[in-house]
Parts: structure tokens; C-alpha cells; sequence
């Protein structure tokens, strides 16, 4: 038997019963598209994530109060301080480019009668140098700021649109903090979402300004540290904890009381959770494409029990056992078959959708299709050949008796 | 024709179905010879064993003793391969029900053993209606299976029984489900196939249909307990 006759005859059989073939392929629908749909926004997360980091470059490390970032979470570990940055300042650590200190609060900001609460930093003026925010508005900070210890803000975008409205320049305008009065000079916004916190939602003012009108003391949240050369951030980060240590005297086998977490490693164990959760929902949804395999093996067992006498009116007639079983197999596996490549088209449809929606790029896998018609044909090859071997050993005698 | 070898002969056949309940035999040793162009009827009761008879003639079962010989061929030993290509060459089949495939045209339905004989397309579509034309059906030839009445479904049965050429016509109760006028005229038909030349072996309970037939053999509990010449009843056809 020719293999465009078994295709003919198999199509005869689906299209015959329309509303069981296409119950049928729905398991295997659901189980393509969502393998395609939960790979292809894992792998444009990730893909979002690696354009972040070409954007902002990845020769940054931060140093954190705490012995890891848990216990920096309790807020109970010894705090860092300016005095620690300006220590770095003067040392003689090499390789370094920018020292850039944080001073941190959670202030009521109130402005335009309107009083929201916020996040304050407080950043040297040549943090612009090394986060380069967008400005919407007016200027960033300046040297002169720091050393004047200037009243003056640069609003995030949230926090302008909020407090002014939308599209509204407040360049000028006069801010509280807590009860200190601001001027706002300048209204930014971050290049990417890695930096987002640093520009969008937040108020930012001189850390001078900071440590004397509204922390009072010299505590800061955070120090980054950019390095001239990527390839010597692993370098740097030692000779900084060397210098640390020292300085804030800790000694011999004694944990540190702070932490350093480079740019790189956040991203690369961002990009690592990302991928495992993608495998695994994948998996999972792999299983649903097991469950849609016993169901096309349970339609195919129907349909044997049902085509009995047809079965065997074929085995009269003159066709083989082999003839029998490939044609079951080919209906099983076009059954599979079409209903992966409708998966695909849903899965990509979905993906492509949210991944409009999420704002992160539209990945399609070649690889990850291709193993999606794969899975598809594997599934119907194996829960095929069951039914398609009951067929085929049907005795002919007791198939044209079947009532 | 009488210095050839008999087109069918079964020498001491038997057939027994093994069960865990007690064997049967079915068939208690039959000898038999059917030349080419007879027109055999067999005839017995239910448990006589002619329905065990006929799967054995149509290869679609074995015998357990004895021999069956197809053109002076033992076929007792073959294949289950080997004997898919005596039905799908040597014989055609007319059922009583369940002739066609369901939801399938006339025409595919004539063209299935072709198929599995591996004939090309071309040659199918030809053979395929010719012998359609031969029932009389050429016009229903696209129609589906499910649209086509009781009598056509035995005609494109016969049809399909004739397509691939073959040495025998093996009809089982072929009029049993149609009413009197219809069944007469399948077995005119029938009749006039071995006219041309066919061997017919018609599988019947009924004295009526058996009387189309030259030899009439009658089957009891598994052995042959008359065979007989037997003259054609003329049929007056109003």
C-alpha cells in the first residue's frame, strides 16, 4: 500500500468525524501551546534581561550592610557608612572608576497639595555619570548641590506625575520632605528596569543634603562601585573586602559584616531562576501533552472496538496486517500532528501577545518548534501503535462477526 | 476443462475451535472438488458448518487436518501475508452485511483491493470503473456508501468482489437482507456472472436462492451429507 493511499484513507476516517477528531487533538493542543507559549516568554525574559545588562554594561558591584543579602534584610546588621566610602575614596585600590555612596529614607513628600509617601535617595552627583538616568526635565544633581548641601530634588517620573500630573514640567517648584523644603530641579527617568528603582519611583537629593536635614547621621544603604575593566571586577571586589574588613576591623576568620554582590552575578542568577522556572512549567506542561496522548490512545481503542467489522471487511478484501497498522498509526500520528501544529500557532499567538503586553521581546525558538512537531509525532507514534496493533491482529473471521 | 486440476479441493478436512470450555469440531472431514465456472450452492442449517466452511474457502481461516488445495496449491499452511494476497487475488466477496466502507464513495470502496494489490492510480480509476459499469451503477459512482439502497450496496459489493479478477465469487447470503424483488435480481446477476464464465459458491439457508445454482450441497452437523447436480430453475421474469 502506497503511502499518499494510507494518507488519503486516513483523512477520509478524520474528516468522517469531525467533532471526535477535533476533541481529540484539544489534549494535544493545550499541551503544544503551552510548552511553546511558557518557552517563549521564558526565553524573552531572558532575552530582555541580557539587553538590560548590554545596555548598562557590567562593570558595576555593590557593598551591602549584612553578611548576606538575608540578613541585610532584618536590618539588624552593623550599618556602612560614609565614612566607609570616603575611606575607598583614599585608598589606594586600583582599577576603580566611580565610588558611588546611597543614603536611603522613607519620607512623606508632599507638593502641589498633594502627599504621597517615598522612597528618598541620596546620591553624589556623579552617580549620573555612572547610572546615566534619563532626564525628562531640567538637571541632575551637581557638585555644587553636594557641596553646598542644596535643598534640591530630582523627582522620579511616578513621583512628578503624581504629585504635578502627567506631562506637567515642575522644574521650580518647591517640594516638602518630611517637613524640609525642596526645590525641584529636574524630573529623570531610567534608561532600563534594572535601574528603575534608582530614577523612576523615587526622589532623589544630594546624600549630603540627606545626612544633615533627614537621616542626621552618616548611615548609608549602599556603596557602588564601577571598575575601569569588567574583566577586573572578581579582582576588585577582593581587594575591596581586603580594605573593608581592615578598616572596619574585622579580623582573622571572623565573617564579614557586609556583602558584595557584583551586577553580573544578580543577572546571571536572575537569567539562571528564569531558565530553571521556564523548564519546569515547561515540564509540567509537558505532562498535559502526556494526558493528551492517552486520550488520542483512548479515541484510537474506541475506534478499533468501533471499526471492527470494517476491519475486517479491509483484512476480506485482501489487506494485510501491516496495511491495517499503518493506517490506525498514520490516523494516530496526523491526529497529533495537526493538533501540534494548531498548539504552535496558539502557543506563539499567546507568547506574542503577552510578551507585547509584559514589554519584553517576542522570542520564537526554532528549536523549541521543531521539538514541539517532534513531541507532537512521538505522541502519536506511541499512543498509537497500541490501538493500531489491536487492529492489525484482529482475526478476520471474528471482525466480520462482531456485532 | 475436465483434464485440469479442480479450481478448489479439500481432501479430509477438519476444523476444531479450541476453548477452555470443551472443544468443537466443526467440520468432520470434507472431500471436496469445485471446477472451474460451477456454480455451487452450500446449504445446511445453522451448526452444520458451512459458515466454517466458507472462511475456510475464502482463506479467511486454516483448517486443522487436512488439505485445502487452491489451484492444486496446499494454501493450509500459509501466512497470514500469504493469505491477505489469496483474498486480496483469488476470491471476491459478497457479504450479507457490512459490504461497504461507511462514509465512503462507491467508487473507493471499488478500488480498495486494488489498492492494497499495489495497482497505480491510473490503472485503479480504469479498473475500478469498469467494473462499476459492469453492475450498472456508473452514475452512483461518487455517491456515498450510506445514500445508495440495500440492492445497490449488494451490486457494488459484487462490483468490488470482481475488480481484482477472480478465481472464485464467494457469496454469503448475499439477498438475505433484501426484500424478494431485489434478492431476485441479484440472483440473476449472480447468475448471469457465471454465464460469463465466474465460479460462484454461494453460501444460502434458502431453498429459493440455492435453486440458482448447478450443484447444491448440503451440509450436516460438519460433513457433506448430499451433493448434487442440480437443474437451474428457469425464471419466467414477468
Amino acid at each position: 500500500m502506497r503511502v499518499s493511499d494510507i494518507f488519503s484513507s486516513s483523512r477520509q476516517t478524520l474528516s468522517g468525524n469531525r467533532m471526535r477528531t477535533s476533541l481529540t487533538m484539544l489534549g494535544i493542543i493545550i499541551g503544544i501551546s503551552s510548552v511553546i507559549l511558557i518557552s517563549s516568554i521564558g526565553q524573552g525574559a531572558v532575552a530582555f534581561i541580557t539587553e538590560e545588562l548590554s545596555t548598562f554594561g557590567t562593570n558595576f558591584f555593590s557593598i551591602n550592610p549584612g553578611e548576606d543579602p538575608l540578613t541585610a534584610l532584618a536590618g539588624t546588621s552593623k550599618p556602612i557608612t560614609i565614612g566607609d566610602a570616603e575611606a575607598l575614596e583614599e585608598s589606594d585600590i586600583s582599577n576603580i572608576e566611580y565610588i558611588v555612596p546611597f543614603g536611603w529614607s522613607s519620607s512623606e513628600v508632599s507638593g502641589n497639595e498633594e502627599k504621597i509617601k517615598s522612597l528618598i535617595y541620596g546620591m553624589p552627583s556623579h552617580s549620573e555619570t555612572m547610572l546615566k538616568p534619563e532626564m525628562i526635565y531640567g538637571e541632575f544633581i551637581s557638585e555644587i548641590d553636594d557641596d553646598n548641601q542644596n535643598r534640591v530634588a530630582v523627582l522620579g517620573i511616578d513621583v512628578a506625575d503624581e504629585l504635578f500630573g502627567e506631562n506637567t514640567n515642575p522644574v521650580g517648584e518647591s517640594i516638602r520632605i518630611d517637613d524640609t523644603r525642596f526645590k525641584v530641579i529636574g524630573v529623570s527617568k531610567s534608561k532600563g528596569a534594572l535601574t528603575a528603582r534608582f530614577f523612576d519611583t523615587v526622589v532623589n537629593i544630594p546624600l549630603s543634603t540627606m545626612t544633615t536635614y533627614i537621616t542626621g547621621n552618616d548611615e548609608i544603604i549602599e556603596i557602588d562601585i564601577s571598575v575601569v575593566n569588567e574583566n577586573l571586577i572578581d579582582q576588585t571586589i577582593e581587594d575591596v573586602e581586603i580594605f573593608l574588613r581592615d578598616h572596619r576591623g574585622i579580623e582573622g576568620e571572623e565573617k564579614s559584616d557586609f556583602f558584595m554582590q557584583s551586577f553580573k552575578d544578580a543577572l546571571s542568577t536572575i537569567q539562571t531562576v528564569t531558565n530553571l522556572l521556564t523548564l519546569a512549567i515547561a515540564a509540567i506542561s509537558g505532562i498535559s501533552l502526556i494526558v493528551g496522548g492517552v486520550g488520542v490512545m483512548n479515541i484510537m481503542l474506541v475506534t478499533v472496538t468501533e471499526r471492527t467489522k470494517e476491519i475486517g471487511l479491509l483484512k476480506a478484501i485482501g489487506a494485510k496486517d501491516r496495511d491495517i497498522l499503518i493506517q490506525f498509526l498514520i490516523e494516530a500520528i496526523t491526529l497529533s500532528l495537526i493538533g501540534g501544529i494548531i498548539g504552535i500557532i496558539l502557543g506563539l499567538s499567546g507568547a506574542f501577545a503577552i510578551s507585547q503586553f509584559a514589554g519584553i521581546p517576542f522570542v520564537i525558538s526554532p528549536l523549541v518548534v521543531i521539538l514541539a512537531v517532534g513531541m507532537s509525532s512521538l505522541v502519536g507514534i506511541i499512543f498509537g501503535l497500541y490501538p493500531a496493533n489491536k487492529a492489525a491482529k484482529l482475526n478476520p473471521i471474528d471482525a466480520l462477526r462482531y456485532e | 476443462m475436465k483434464n485440469k486440476a479442480p479450481l478448489i479441493e479439500l481432501r479430509d478436512l477438519e476444523k476444531t475451535y479450541f476453548s477452555p470450555g470443551g472443544d468443537y469440531t466443526a467440520l468432520k472431514g470434507i472431500n471436496l472438488k469445485i471446477k472451474s465456472g460451477e456454480f455451487v450452492a452450500l446449504m445446511g442449517p445453522s451448526g452444520s458448518g458451512k459458515s466454517t466452511l466458507m472462511h475456510i474457502i475464502g482463506a479467511l481461516d486454516i483448517p486443522t487436518k487436512g488439505k485445502y488445495l487452491l489451484k492444486g496449491k496446499d494454501i493450509g499452511k500459509y501466512t497470514s501475508d500469504q493469505l491477505a494476497g489469496i483474498r486480496n487475488k483469488e476470491i471476491g466477496f459478497v457479504f450479507q452485511t457490512f459490504n461497504l466502507l461507511p462514509r465512503t464513495t462507491v467508487f473507493a470502496n471499488v478500488e480498495k483491493p486494488l489498492i492494497y494489490a499495489d495497482v497505480p492510480k491510473q490503472q485503479r480509476v480504469k479498473r475500478a470503473m469498469d467494473s462499476i459499469a459492469k453492475v450498472g451503477l456508473t452514475d452512483k459512482a461518487q455517491n456515498l456508501s450510506n445514500h445508495i439502497s440495500g440492492g445497490q450496496i449488494q451490486r457494488v459489493a459484487i462490483a468490488r468482489a470482481l475488480v481484482m479478477n477472480p478465481n472464485i465469487l464467494l457469496a454469503d447470503e448475499p439477498t438475505g437482507n433484501l426484500d424478494t424483488q431485489t434478492a431476485k435480481e441479484i440472483m440473476v446477476f449472480i447468475r448471469k456472472l457465471n454465464n460469463q464464465g465466474h465460479t460462484i459458491v454461494l453460501i444460502t439457508h434458502e431453498k429459493e436462492i440455492a435453486n440458482y445454482a448447478k450443484r447444491i450441497i448440503k451440509l450436516r452437523d460438519g460433513k457433506i451429507e448430499s451433493d448434487k447436480p442440480h437443474k437451474q430453475k428457469k425464471y419466467a421474469s414477468k
